[in-house]
């Protein structure tokens, strides 16, 4: 290899946007959506545990506990995923997850109130579209990494993404199984 | 200077920031002696295609949407003259380019992406793009092939490889083809009269996942009659085509074919197409079918004067010239294999080769100098093996992932460019080598082989990733 007189090589491998400069560039904007994956998470966590007291149907109570207990399991995984690009959890994510939850809930009611169900399946219905949230920013962290051979951050969040969906055909089926109890009858869950 | 693209020492391409690819190493590469190994450039985001200019210019193309489909980087395409950097030239749409070639001063580009493969042509002197080949069709499952030209007669030559999986579309790779392009099907090169077997499948696009019928030349989830006529068109996929440089004068001179990804003229003339084997999975599974180099020999045939195009087989009849519901071909796992053709038309067999199932080959070139040596001899790039994805096999897990030589009138083949150990470099710990070749092309002066990896492209049981940034652009040459 030689050089020129400012140091920069003049032979030898060419890297395409791996050097320092670029790729610390390319960490910020991953780690500005992390955070975004924080928010999301935190918010469907929160909706769920808001729920969960003013369910009072027992198979309905243990459907959500367990999609609860799962769900702060990935608001912590979420925290984690900062790790696998070397940076932090930002602060303060977590309490804006928790307010957009209860901007959820209003929402929620303003759309249940239009359509004139009863009790917690307006909130069951923001659920799906919460969780759907989170899940699309967990697949969009797991397509971060692999944009960025960050096999870690994919390999954290792919996970993931395959519990949220499953647990996403749960939330469906009980929103929809429930609809008509809810809207026709006006019954509580 | 392209913004990111900077020059740097050989020690700095074995400490990459990128952890599923964090070493390049040449001296992790092996070549006969008397070879030596470069890395030119490292960090391409699926890298999928190369080629020259006559003065010796290097242009490669990044594949944007590629195996699998997401994420999506950059379509970019890139020109690096002799001892300098590489410098942007166009960035494409819709997917991807596939395949670059030069010609009377323009670069031609095969691209994949939407319902149709097209050809673009780019002036480069002033900028202009026109698409010279549009409404091959395309959207699922495989590649379009070329462009390249005619040494005999000008012509630009190329293809595109089938939509559908094993025979129909199918859901095993949805996201490939039916979450984008829901009506997608194959077309055929000839008047087909179908057998009315019918391929039975989950719709993953509805809200219950309903079992569905999906014939042949059809859109998932549309059966097929027994007895039902499918008019051929020129324009079909599973094809090998020609037409002007400017796209006038359309000719198919063959079909047929799974996936024509590579194109190739020998010294002497004669076209080749690489071809990939079908998968032992899913809803019509088919083992141990070869991987295999065609002899496109309409090719020959003068301009306009091909009637009625070769058939090489797809969707019934494996390379070794048998069915697919051959004793032989019987699936270890998925649903076997029915006769999907009433009626086959003339095998255009046997391949000029064959080699073991799964290697996965991608394109290839002909080494036309004695200074490289190997004079006449046709590299290959053996992407490599897609297996537990597409083979239950364990022989199968570490096939391919190699350059290699082959001397076809001989039928006969050897590695030339592999790692240590059997498998891509991702495969033993710490390796800087190689992962998967996917297209090589010889340096105008004859000297150097360039060979493109396309990066860390890992296969599961259930689903493939691939890596980003973790493309490299290496050079081989006699010493």
């Amino acid at each position: 290899m030689s050089a020129t007189d400012t140091g920069a090589p003049t032979t030898g491998p060419i890297l395409m946007e791996l050097d320092p400069k670029a790729w610390e560039t390319q960490l910020d904007r991953v780690e500005a959506w992390l955070n975004a994956v924080v928010t999301t998470q935190t918010a469907f966590r929160k909706l769920v545990e808001d729920t969960l007291p003013g369910v009072e149907k027992p198979n309905l109570h243990l459907y959500l506990s367990e999609i609860l207990d799962t769900a702060r399991r990935h608001e912590q995984a979420a925290g984690d995923l900062f790790r696998h690009i070397g940076r932090q959890p930002g602060t303060g994510r977590q309490a804006m997850g928790v307010l957009m939850g209860k901007a959820h809930e209003v929402v929620a009611d303003l759309e249940g109130l239009a359509g004139g169900a009863a009790g917690p399946w307006r909130d069951l219905r923001q659920m799906v579209i919460a969780n759907m949230d989170a899940m699309g920013a967990f697949a969009v962290a797991e397509q971060l990494g692999l944009a960025l051979g960050i096999h870690g951050l994919r390999d954290a969040a792919f996970p993931v993404v395959m519990e949220k969906s499953t647990q996403h055909l749960v939330l469906q089926e009980l929103m929809l199984e429930m609809a008509s109890m809810a809207i026709l009858y006006r019954e509580k869950l | 200077m392209q913004n990111g693209v900077v020059r740097v020492s050989q020690s700095a391409i074995r400490n990459l920031p990128t952890p599923v690819r964090s070493r390049v190493d040449p001296a992790d590469v092996v070549v006969p002696d008397g070879y030596t190994v470069e890395a030119l450039v490292v960090g391409l985001s699926f890298p999928t295609a190369l080629c020259f200019s006559d003065d010796g210019t290097l242009f490669f193309a990044e594949g944007g949407s590629t195996w699998p489909t997401r994420p999506y980087m950059p379509p970019r395409i890139w020109k690096m003259a002799p001892g300098g950097l590489p410098e942007l030239v166009a960035v494409e749409q819709l997917g991807g380019p596939r395949g670059l070639a030069w010609r009377d001063g323009k670069l031609y580009v095969s691209i994949k992406g939407g319902y149709y493969m097209r050809v673009a042509r780019h002036d480069l002197k002033t900028g202009d793009r026109e698409v010279v080949i549009d409404k091959v069709p395309s959207g699922g499952w495989h590649e379009p092939g070329g462009p390249l030209f005619g040494p005999h007669d000008g012509l630009m030559y190329f293809g595109q490889g089938s939509v559908g999986l094993n025979g129909t579309v199918m859901p095993a790779g949805y996201t490939v083809d039916l979450a984008k392009h829901p009506h997608v099907h194959d077309v055929p090169g000839q008047d087909v009269k179908l057998s009315g077997n019918n391929v039975w499948g989950r719709d993953p696009r509805t809200p219950y996942p309903y079992y569905v019928q999906t014939g042949p030349f059809r859109p998932f989830g549309t059966p097929a009659r027994k007895g039902e006529v499918v008019k051929g068109q020129t324009f079909c996929n599973t094809c090998v085509m020609r037409a002007r440089p400017d796209g006038r004068d359309p000719e198919l001179l063959a079909w047929g074919i799974r996936n024509p990804f590579g194109l190739a003229f020998s010294p002497e003339g004669e076209l080749y197409a690489s071809d990939n084997d079908f998968e032992e999975k899913g809803d019509r599974a088919i083992a141990e079918d070869p991987d295999r180099i065609w002899h496109i020999r309409n090719a020959r045939q003068p301009h306009g004067s091909v009637g009625t195009p070769d058939w090489y087989g797809y969707p019934d009849l494996c390379a070794d010239g048998l069915p697919v519901w051959d004793d032989s071909h019987v699936p270890q796992r998925g649903a076997p294999p029915t006769p999907l053709l009433e009626e086959h038309p003339p095998w255009a067999g046997p391949a000029a080769y064959l080699f073991e199932p799964h290697t996965g080959l991608g394109k290839l070139d002909f080494c036309a100098s004695d200074a490289f040596g190997h004079k006449g001899e046709l590299f290959v790039c053996q992407f490599g093996t897609y297996a537990p994805l597409n083979s239950p096999r364990p022989e199968h897990l570490r096939r391919g992932f190699q350059v290699v030589r082959v001397d076809l009138k001989a039928k006969r083949h050897v590695p030339f460019m592999h790692n240590r150990h059997q498998g891509p470099a991702s495969a033993a710990a710490g390796n800087g080598g190689l992962e998967r070749p996917v297209d090589c092309r010889f340096s105008p002066d004859g000297k150097s082989l360039y060979v493109l990896d396309f990066g860390n492209n890992t296969a599961s049981d259930s689903y493939v990733v691939a890596y980003a940034h973790t493309g490299v652009l290496w050079r081989i040459t006699k010493q």
